[in-house]
């Protein structure tokens, strides 16, 4: 018994990591935008970023799940999108928001002095960008893009909300039948617990060592998470 | 359009609303009081106990911050109960939202510990405190004021999180606007009230949090 309810949740595993790898490449490209757009030389620009990333972050993920769900369901009804893809818009949009502002909190603690040195040289600010400063960023704000993958994995078990065949709609599915909830719930929970603790580890270990490298408190590691 | 922008069809919305917003501030506060006593006990704990103890609060963080907050909700609310043990649908929330915060903010807490200097123990003990008095007299106060920008930041996430007790059936603002979607079938006017409500609360808030952390640096640092 308990063998097959495993096999019930490992079948729904692959809808969870395709879910995850959608949703956190296309957080990459949609940060690397606005870390972009908001280090721009040109005020207004930089202003209307702040407001949008602040705005995405203003709002609960659950939410964003939901008015996507309903949203679209009403004004693209014909399109007929599936829960997968409004799951992985909706998590794109909250997890964006927080990967900007990793990527912001990188650029920032290159030193102004770089950015004129590289103009002196004829860069233009793109350019700047692009060969000076995300090279340098990179390799710090490892730890807390790992991070973002963790939370990633994490949120995308609230796409069972909006009945995503993934592993918590599995065992949600698994409840129903077997009026068992403890039990699958606890198996869910170790899934979880097996995927994601290897990463939490391994974050850990390439936080520290990141911050020894570079000798600061890894202050840039810990971009918030609110 | 036109409808969306009609001031009279919203007034309707605002007093259940209201409502479910104090049911959101309660899960909120909640489960902020709980991960912020959590969280400092956890940070003093793992500065000064011995390793055993250590070890086992590392583990408990790590698997507390590997487990979805909704399946941690679903495993206390509808599985507990299968198992004899019943706690109602508001205490889960604040106990299950709270914790999981604490085991985030524990790391930042143990950080704004660590920005009082060791020689300022070290006075403390040989002027005769035992350990647990130095951090209660001397390295606490002076900690405190670096804690103020992880609380921050801890309440505006719950504010946040809180929409996961719609899921164990607390009348929070997302349970109710998804009643309201289904009842009424208004989708934007709903959407657009819950989006306004939360931007109204929580960007300021984010303001406030990155300043207070940007003033606390700069102490730090000068």
């Amino acid at each position: 018994m308990q063998g097959s309810w495993a096999w019930t949740l490992y079948h729904a595993l692959g809808t969870t990591i395709r879910l995850c790898l959608v949703t956190f490449g296309a957080s990459l490209v949609l940060s690397a935008l606005l870390a972009t757009a908001s280090s721009a030389p040109w005020r207004p620009l930089r202003i209307v970023t702040r407001l949008v990333v602040d705005l995405l972050r203003s709002i609960p993920i659950l939410a964003l799940l939901i008015f996507v769900y309903y949203g679209l369901g009403k004004y693209t009804a014909s399109w007929q999108i599936s829960p997968f893809w409004m799951a992985a818009i909706a998590l794109t949009l909250g997890e964006s928001a927080f990967l900007s502002e990793i990527f912001r909190a990188g650029i920032e603690a290159i030193p102004r002095s770089q950015w004129e040195a590289a103009k002196s040289l004829g860069f233009s600010w793109l350019a700047t960008l692009r060969l000076v400063i995300a090279p340098q960023t990179l390799l710090p704000s490892m730890p807390a893009i790992v991070n973002m993958g963790i939370f990633t994995l994490k949120d995308s078990s609230l796409a069972s909300i909006i009945a995503v065949p993934e592993i918590t709609q599995a065992a949600n599915d698994l409840v129903s039948d077997t009026f068992m909830p403890f039990q699958v719930f606890s198996l869910l929970a170790l899934f979880y617990l097996g995927i994601i603790l290897p990463f939490t580890i391994v974050a850990g270990l390439a936080e520290r060592l990141i911050a020894r490298y570079y000798g600061l408190h890894s202050d840039r590691a810990r971009a918030a998470r609110a | 359009m036109p409808e969306l922008l009609a001031a009279t069809s919203y007034s309707s919305l605002t007093g259940e609303f209201l409502r479910a917003g104090i049911e959101t501030l309660k899960i909120a506060f909640g489960a902020w009081a709980v991960s912020a006593v959590a969280g400092l006990l956890l940070a003093v704990a793992r500065d000064a106990a011995i390793w055993p103890l250590k070890v086992l609060i590392a583990l408990l963080t790590a698997v507390l911050r590997s487990i979805p907050q909704l399946i941690l909700l679903y495993l206390i609310f509808f599985g507990l109960p299968s198992v004899g043990i019943q706690i109602d649908a508001l205490l889960t929330a604040i106990l299950v939202l709270g914790l999981a915060d604490a085991a985030f903010n524990a790391e930042y807490y143990r950080g704004s510990l660590l920005t009082v200097p060791h020689t300022q123990r070290e006075a403390g003990t040989s002027l005769g405190f035992s350990r647990l008095g130095t951090m209660r007299h001397i390295v606490l106060p002076q900690a405190m004021l670096y804690m103020i920008a992880p609380l921050l930041n801890s309440f505006l996430s719950l504010i946040k999180t809180a929409t996961l007790a719609s899921a164990i059936g607390l009348p929070e603002i997302l349970y109710h606007s998804q009643n309201e979607i289904q009842t009424t079938g208004e989708v934007t006017r709903v959407i657009v009230v819950v989006i306004v409500i939360y931007a109204v609360v929580c960007m300021p808030l984010i303001r406030l949090t990155a300043y207070v952390e940007r003033r606390t640096k700069e102490r730090l640092y000068t």
